[in-house]
C-alpha cells in the first residue's frame, strides 16, 4: 500500500532584494567574506555539527564551498563567485565583496534595476578598457627576464592567507619555491605547441616550513625502501598498471558468476599475475608501479628479482607519472603488455622528510614535471598552506596568458575608482542619453560603483585603522587606530602596494568621504621603486567581470520560487 | 546550512574557551601530577587520566576551539609523547596575554608581531642555554641545581675535568661503569641524564635507564647515545604488584594453557620462525582484496561441505610449514582456532597479535621474510634461531593466559620489553604512558644531542630576557624606527606585550610549583619574582649569569635563590626540541585562535532541527 503525501506548494518571494531575511542574510555573508581579506584578514573555523575536523581558513575556495543558504538568491551569488575560482583560484573574496557592496549601494541608492543595471555595465566597460591600456597606471609589466616581480608576485598571494601562520622569511622561502616549481613546470625547448607541466604537492606535518622543497621529477611514498639501495642500471624500464592486481576479480565489477567446484578462482587470477610479472622481468622491467593494490605474492616474487614495487600510487599521480615516464598506463592483466606501453625513468634515489620516507624518480630527460613537498608545525596551517600554494601557482601560469600584475594592497581599487570618478566627469554629457536615464540617477550609480570598489580596499583594514587615499596618483593607504594628528605622515610610510613613499608634499583624503575629483597621475615610467605588493591581472579582471554581472543578474531578479517538496 | 558566529572582538569568546580549556589540566603539570576522574554521565563509565592527552581524548570536545586544540595536542603527543601539558598550559596562558592584549586596545596585527618576537627571544634563550651532551659528560658541573622541586634528594656534581660525581658511583648495572672509564667524554652518562629527565616519575625512567642498557649492549656497534624506542616494545600485567615491573632482553607474549605446554616442550631449542603479516586464515585475504559476489557454485554432483575448504587449505598449510620445519609463527593478525588446534597438534608454536615493530625485529634478527599468506612461505622467507623461555607462570583462570613467555633471538636481539605490572587495572595505562613520556624524552634529547637545563631554569631566564626587552622599549620607546619600509610605526605595545607574555612563564613556573604540594599559590609566586629581583637587582651578577650559563658553566649564583631549605637539589633536564615544539605549538594555536572571528557550522538543517530555536545554536545566526 502506498502512502500519500500531501505536496506542499511552492514559495515565490516577490522582489527578493526588498525581503529582509534576505536582506539579513546578505550582509551577514557580506560581513563574512569582507573580514577574511587581506594578510590580516579574519580566520573561521569551519566544522560540523557532529564533531568532525576543524578547518581555519580565510580561502574563498574552501569558505565557500562549505557555505550554503536555505535562501536560493544568496546560493546563487556564492555559486558565481566559486566558478570564478575555480577558473582563476585567485580574487574569489575580491569578486565576493564587490558584487555584495554593488548591491548593496545599488540598493541603498534606490535605483530602479534598469537604471542600476545599465550604468554599472557601462562603469565595466570603462574599467576594463582601462586596465588593458599600455598605459594603465595601475598595472605592472612582468618582466620575465628576472624572478624578482615573480617572486613578489607570489609572496603577495602567500601572505594574503594569514592562516598559514607564516613569518616573513618562511613566506619568502615558499614563494620562492612556488615560482621555482612554477618554472620547472614550463618545457625549455618542446618545439611546437607548449605543453605545461604539472606540479605535484605533497604535504609533511611536523616540519619547519624552512625544510619544504621542490623536486624535478616525481616523489612517492614508499613503505619499504631497503630494496632500492641496490644498484640499478640507468635508465630503469618503468611499467605501469592501472588495473588493480590485488588478484580478485574486480575488473568484471557486480555480475553473477557460476564456478564448477573445485575451480580455484583466486590461484587462477594469481597464476595469470605471475604469467604477466614473467613477461615484465624478461622485458628487463626495473620499476613496476601499480594504481591499486598488488598482491603480495606477486609483490614478493617481483621484489626477490631485484624489481622496485610500487604499489597503490593512487589516481591523482597517475596521469604526472605516466608524463613523466612516457609509459602508457596497462588497464589489463588479461593480454601481454605491449613493448610501446613501457616508460623509463633516469634514476632513483630515497629521500626522507622526517620520519616519511620517499622515492624519488627521475626524469630520463627534461621534464616538466615537479614535485613540491609542503611541510608545516600543524595539520591546520599546513592545509591552509596547500591551498595558497595551489593558487599561486594558478596566479603564476595566468602570467603566461597576459605577463602583468595589478598593483596589490587596495591600491588598484582606489586608482580605479578615481580614474572612474574623473572619466565620468569629463565624458558626463557624451553618456547620459546612451544609458536612458537622469544625470541625477547616473551620478548616484557612479558614486555606489566607485565606493563599492573602494569598499574592497577598506576592507582590508580589520583593526580599526582608517582608509586613505593620497591625492596625486590614488593609492590606498592605511591609518593605524592610535595615531596622533601630527604623526600621520610619519606613520603612513609607503602605500598599500608599496609603490609610493609618503612625503611632506603628499596629501591624504578618507575614504569614504566627499572625494574631491582629481585625475590619478601615473607614476613616472623609469621609476625605481618596485611595487612590493601586486595581484593576479587576469584573475582580478575577470573578477571584476564577474562581480558586476553577478550584481546586475541579482538586481534583476524579480521573483524566487522554491520548491518546498 | 549554516550558523555563523561574529565574536566580539573584547571578549574574544575563542580566546577565554581556550584559556579555560587549558585549566581543565593544570593539575597534570610538574612532576607531582594527580589522577583525575572522568565520568560518563549517560554510560556511568568512567576513566582514571593523568596526563594532559589522555583527559582531553576522555571528554569529548565538541566545540571548535576544543577540537583543535585536541588536534594539536595528538599531534604532538603522537611525535613526542610528553610535553602536552606544557602545550596546553602555555596556550591558555598565553591566550589569556592575547585576551589582555585586546582589551587594552592593542591590534591583532601588533599582538601577533610582538608575540612572535617574544617567541623568538625565548627561543633563541633556549637554544643559547642549551648543553650539549658530550660537554655535559665531560663537565659534571656543581651549577644548574635550581630546585623548584625541593622534594628531591640532594645530589652534587662536580665541575669541568673529568672527576666523576657520585653518579657514577650508585649506577648499579656492571656493564655502564666499564665503559664509562675510557670513553667517558664521548658517551655520558646515561643514567643521569635520564634522572634528570625523570620529571617526577623515577620508577618509569628507571625502566627506561634499564631498557637503554640492554640495547647498548646487545648493539655494540651503535654507540650508547642513541635510544631506539621503535625497538621497545611495552606489556601490560594486570593484577601484579607494581613494583615487580621490569625490563627484559627479547619480546613477551602472553600464551594460553594449551600453547604454554607446547612452548614447554620447544624451550631450549633454536626455533626455526615464519613470520605473517594479517591473519592466519582460509579466508582472510589481503588489503584491498575485493572477494567477488554473486559467485554460485555448479555441480551434478552433490555439493562438497565448505569446511572440505578450509580442511583442504589447513592441509596444504601445514604440510607446508612441515617441509620447511618451521616450529614457530609469528602472525601480526588474528590466527583462526582451527589453524592454531592444528599447529599445536603438529607441535607448531602459533603467537598471534604481535606487534608490527617486533615483527620487523625478529625479520631482521633471524633473517625472515614477513610474507602476507602462509602459502607463500618458502625456504628463504623462514628465519632460524629463535628461543622460547618460559618467563613467568601466571595464576590465572577461565581461559585467559597463563604463561608468559619470552622469545628472543639468540643471537643480537634488538627488542626489549617492558614489563609494567599494576594492581589496579584502570592505572595500566597511566604507567604506561608514563614510561613512554620517559622514553621518549630520553630518546630526544640523546637525538637532539643536547639538554636544557629543567626545572623553571629555563623558563626563568626566557622571564628575564623577556623583561630586559621589554624595559628596554620602555626606556626608549621610539628608539629604532628600522626596516621602516616593513614596517609603518614602530611598535609600540612590544613592551606591554613582552611583560604579559613573561608573565604567562611565570604562571608556568608558579603552577608547577603549587603542584608540588608545598607551596601556595601566593608563595610560589613570591618565591619566583624574589628570584627574579635578585638577578635584575644585582645587575653584574645576572650579566655574568647569562654570559657564564650560556657557555654551560658555573650558575651558582642564580640557583641559590630557588633552593629550598633542604639545601640543594639534583639536576632537572629538559629536552629542547619537545619544549621548542611544544611552545611553539602553543603560540601557533593562540594566533589562529586569536585570528579567528566566526565559527561556521556546516550541516545544520533549519527545517528538521529547528535550529533558530534550538539552544544549542543560540548565538549563531543562519545563512
Amino acid at each position: 500500500m502506498s502512502r500519500l503525501v500531501k505536496k506542499s506548494p511552492s514559495v515565490c518571494t516577490d522582489m527578493p532584494l526588498d525581503n529582509t531575511d534576505i536582506c539579513e542574510k546578505l550582509s551577514l555573508f557580506g560581513q563574512l567574506v569582507r573580514s577574511c581579506l587581506g594578510p590580516r584578514g579574519r580566520l573561521k573555523q569551519v566544522h560540523n555539527d557532529i564533531g568532525g575536523s576543524v578547518v581555519t581558513t580565510s580561502a574563498s575556495s574552501v569558505l565557500l564551498s562549505v557555505v550554503s543558504s536555505s535562501q536560493p538568491f544568496i546560493n546563487l551569488i556564492k555559486t558565481s563567485i566559486l566558478n570564478h575560482v575555480s577558473r582563476f583560484s585567485d580574487c574569489g573574496l575580491f569578486a565576493a565583496i564587490l558584487c555584495l557592496s554593488l548591491i548593496e549601494q545599488d540598493k541603498r541608492a534606490g535605483l530602479r534595476g534598469r537604471v542600476a543595471i545599465g550604468v554599472n555595465k557601462h562603469l565595466l566597460g570603462l574599467c576594463t578598457a582601462y586596465l588593458q591600456r599600455e598605459d594603465c597606471g595601475c598595472k605592472v609589466r612582468l618582466d620575465f627576464s628576472s624572478s624578482q616581480n615573480l617572486i613578489r608576485l607570489a609572496c603577495s598571494s602567500i601572505s594574503s592567507k594569514p592562516a598559514c601562520v607564516l613569518t616573513a622569511a618562511e613566506a619568502l622561502h615558499i614563494s620562492r619555491l612556488c615560482v621555482q616549481a612554477f618554472l620547472l613546470t614550463v618545457p625549455c625547448d618542446s618545439p611546437g605547441i607548449v605543453r605545461l607541466g604539472k606540479i605535484v604537492t605533497m604535504s609533511v606535518e611536523g616540519l619547519s616550513v624552512l625544510t619544504s622543497a621542490v623536486f624535478p621529477g616525481l616523489l612517492v611514498d614508499m613503505r619499504d625502501v631497503l630494496e632500492v639501495e641496490a644498484p640499478h642500471p640507468n635508465p630503469l624500464r618503468v611499467v605501469v598498471f592501472s588495473a588493480s592486481l590485488a588478484g580478485d576479480l574486480s575488473e568484471i565489477g557486480d555480475g553473477r558468476i557460476e564456478v564448477r567446484p573445485g575451480v580455484d578462482m583466486d590461484s587462477q587470477v594469481l597464476d595469470r599475475l605471475l604469467e604477466l610479472s614473467e613477461q615484465v622481468l624478461r622485458d628487463e622491467v626495473k620499476l613496476f608501479v601499480c594504481q591499486r593494490v598488488i598482491h603480495p605474492v606477486v609483490q614478493q616474487y617481483l621484489r626477490r628479482r631485484g624489481v622496485i614495487v610500487i604499489e597503490r600510487l593512487g589516481v591523482t599521480l597517475m596521469e604526472p607519472l605516466t608524463q613523466l615516464t612516457g609509459a602508457q598506463p596497462v588497464a589489463t592483466l588479461h593480454s601481454p603488455v605491449p613493448v610501446t606501453a613501457y616508460g623509463r625513468v633516469s634514476n632513483v634515489s630515497i629521500r626522507q622528510f622526517g620520519s616519511r620516507k620517499m622515492l624519488h624518480l627521475h626524469p630520463p630527460e627534461e621534464s616538466a614535471i615537479c614535485t613540491m613537498i609542503l611541510c608545516h608545525r600543524n595539520e591546520t596551517m599546513l592545509s591552509e598552506l596547500k591551498v595558497v600554494c595551489q593558487k599561486t601557482e594558478h596566479v603564476l601560469r595566468l602570467t603566461l596568458r597576459d605577463p602583468s600584475a595589478l598593483l596589490g594592497g587596495g591600491c588598484t581599487e582606489t586608482h580605479l575608482a578615481a580614474y572612474v570618478r574623473h572619466k565620468v566627469r569629463i565624458n558626463l554629457t557624451e553618456t547620459i542619453p546612451a544609458l536612458g536615464c537622469s544625470q541625477a540617477e547616473y551620478l548616484l550609480g557612479v558614486e555606489g560603483f566607485c565606493r563599492s570598489l573602494e569598499s574592497v580596499a577598506t576592507a582590508l583594514e580589520h583593526d580599526g585603522g582608517s582608509s586613505l587615499i593620497d591625492l596625486t596618483h590614488a593609492h590606498h593607504w592605511t591609518l593605524p587606530p592610535d595615531v596622533m594628528k601630527e604623526d600621520v605622515e610619519d606613520s603612513l610610510g609607503f602605500c598599500g602596494c608599496g609603490l609610493v613613499a609618503s612625503s611632506p608634499s603628499k596629501q591624504w583624503v578618507c575614504l569614504n568621504t566627499k572625494n574631491p575629483h582629481i585625475s590619478p597621475a601615473a607614476l613616472s615610467g623609469g621609476a625605481t621603486v618596485q611595487p612590493r605588493v601586486l595581484d593576479s591581472f587576469t584573475a582580478k579582471l575577470n573578477a571584476l567581470q564577474v562581480a558586476v554581472e553577478t550584481a546586475n543578474l541579482a538586481l534583476d531578479v524579480r521573483y524566487v520560487i522554491q520548491d518546498m517538496n | 546550512m549554516l550558523g555563523c558566529t561574529i565574536l566580539n572582538h573584547q571578549q574574544h569568546i575563542g580566546l577565554q574557551k581556550l584559556s579555560a580549556l587549558a585549566g581543565v589540566t593544570h593539575s597534570s603539570l610538574g612532576p607531582d601530577k594527580h589522577y583525575k576522574f572522568i565520568q560518563d554521565d549517560f554510560s556511568g563509565e568512567s576513566a582514571l587520566a593523568c596526563s594532559c592527552f589522555r583527559i582531553l581524548q576522555n571528554l569529548e570536545l565538541t566545540c571548535a576551539v576544543g577540537q583543535l586544540v585536541y588536534e594539536t595536542i595528538r599531534a604532538h603527543h603522537k611525535l613526542y609523547h610528553t610535553g602536552s601539558g606544557c602545550l596546553l598550559f602555555l596556550a591558555g596562558a598565553w591566550g589569556r596575554v592575547a585576551l589582555e592584549c585586546l582589551q587594552r586596545g592593542i591590534t591583532v596585527g601588533n599582538i601577533i608581531l610582538s608575540m612572535s618576537e617574544g617567541m623568538d627571544l625565548c627561543l633563541d634563550v633556549c637554544r643559547r642555554s642549551s648543553v650539549s651532551i658530550k660537554a655535559l659528560g665531560a663537565i659534571q658541573s656543581e651549577s644548574y641545581g635550581l630546585g623548584l622541586h625541593p622534594s628531591k634528594k640532594p645530589k652534587a656534581q662536580k665541575i669541568k675535568t673529568l672527576k666523576l660525581s657520585r653518579h657514577f658511583c650508585e649506577v648499579e648495572s656492571e656493564n655502564v661503569s666499564t665503559e664509562l672509564q675510557p670513553h667517558q667524554s664521548k658517551h655520558p652518562d646515561i643514567a643521569h641524564i635520564a634522572e634528570g629527565l625523570s620529571h617526577g616519575c623515577a620508577g618509569a625512567m628507571n625502566l627506561v635507564v634499564k631498557a637503554s642498557r640492554i640495547q647498548s649492549k646487545n648493539n655494540q656497534d651503535i654507540s650508547c647515545s642513541t635510544f631506539d624506542i621503535t625497538k621497545v616494545v611495552t606489556c601490560l600485567l594486570p593484577g601484579t604488584p607494581e613494583d615487580s615491573a621490569c625490563v627484559l632482553p627479547g619480546c613477551i607474549f602472553l600464551l594460553c594453557a594449551e600453547q604454554a605446554s607446547l612452548a614447554h616442550q620447544l624451550q631450549g631449542q633454536h626455533l626455526r620462525v615464519a613470520l605473517i603479516n594479517g591473519d592466519l586464515s582460509d579466508t582472510y585475504r589481503h588489503l584491498g582484496f575485493k572477494t567477488p559476489k554473486g559467485i554460485t557454485c555448479v555441480s551434478e554432483k552433490s555439493d562438497l561441505s565448505s569446511s572440505s575448504k578450509e580442511e583442504e587449505w589447513l592441509e596444504k598449510v601445514v604440510t607446508l610449514l612441515l617441509n620447511l620445519d618451521v616450529q614457530l609463527i609469528l602472525v601480526s593478525g588474528l590466527v583462526s582456532e582451527n589453524v592454531a588446534l592444528r599447529c599445536c597438534r603438529h607441535r607448531i608454536l602459533v603467537v598471534e597479535k604481535v606487534k608490527d615493530s617486533a615483527l620487523q625485529a625478529f625479520a631482521n634478527a633471524a633473517g625472515a621474510v614477513p610474507v602476507t599468506y602462509a602459502t607463500q612461505l618458502s625456504k628463504h622467507c623462514v628465519g632460524t634461531g629463535v628461543n622460547i623461555v618460559i618467563w613467568r607462570e601466571l595464576s590465572s583462570h577461565d581461559r585467559k593466559p597463563t604463561t608468559a613467555v619470552n622469545i628472543c633471538t639468540a643471537g643480537n636481539s634488538e627488542l626489549v620489553t617492558v614489563v609494567l605490572t599494576s594492581c589496579v587495572h584502570g592505572k595500566l595505562q597511566s604507567l604506561e604512558d608514563q614510561f613512554w613520556a620517559c622514553a621518549y624524552r630520553l630518546h630526544h634529547v640523546l637525538k637532539d644531542n643536547v639538554i636544557l637545563p629543567g626545572g623553571g631554569v629555563t623558563e626563568m631566564l626566557c622571564v628575564h630576557h623577556l623583561h630586559k626587552h621589554a624595559e628596554h622599549d620602555v626606556r626608549c620607546p621610539t628608539g629604532e624606527k628600522q626596516n621602516s619600509d616593513q614596517q609603518a610605526t614602530p611598535n609600540l605595545y612590544r613592551g606591554v606585550v613582552l611583560h604579559l607574555m613573561a608573565d604567562g612563564l611565570i604562571d608556568y613556573i608558579s603552577t608547577v610549583m603549587v603542584n608540588t604540594g608545598r607551596f601556595s599559590k601566593v608563595r610560589a609566586r613570591t618565591a619566583v619574582s624574589q628570584h627574579l629581583r635578585n638577578y635584575t637587582e644585582n645587575f653584574s651578577i645576572s650579566a655574568k649569569f647569562s654570559q657564564l650559563f650560556l657557555e654551560g658553566e658555573d650558575v651558582s649564583a642564580v640557583s641559590s635563590a630557588m633552593k629550598s631549605s633542604e639545601g640543594t637539589s639534583p639536576m632537572i633536564y629538559d629536552s629542547l626540541s619537545v619544549k621548542r615544539e611544544a611552545w611553539r605549538k602553543a603560540l601557533d594555536l593562540v594566533f589562529l585562535v586569536l585570528q579567528t572571528d566566526a565559527e561556521v557550522i556546516t550541516g545544520i538543517d533549519q527545517k528538521t532541527d529547528g535550529a533558530p530555536q534550538n539552544p544549542e545554536f543560540a548565538g549563531f545566526t543562519f545563512l
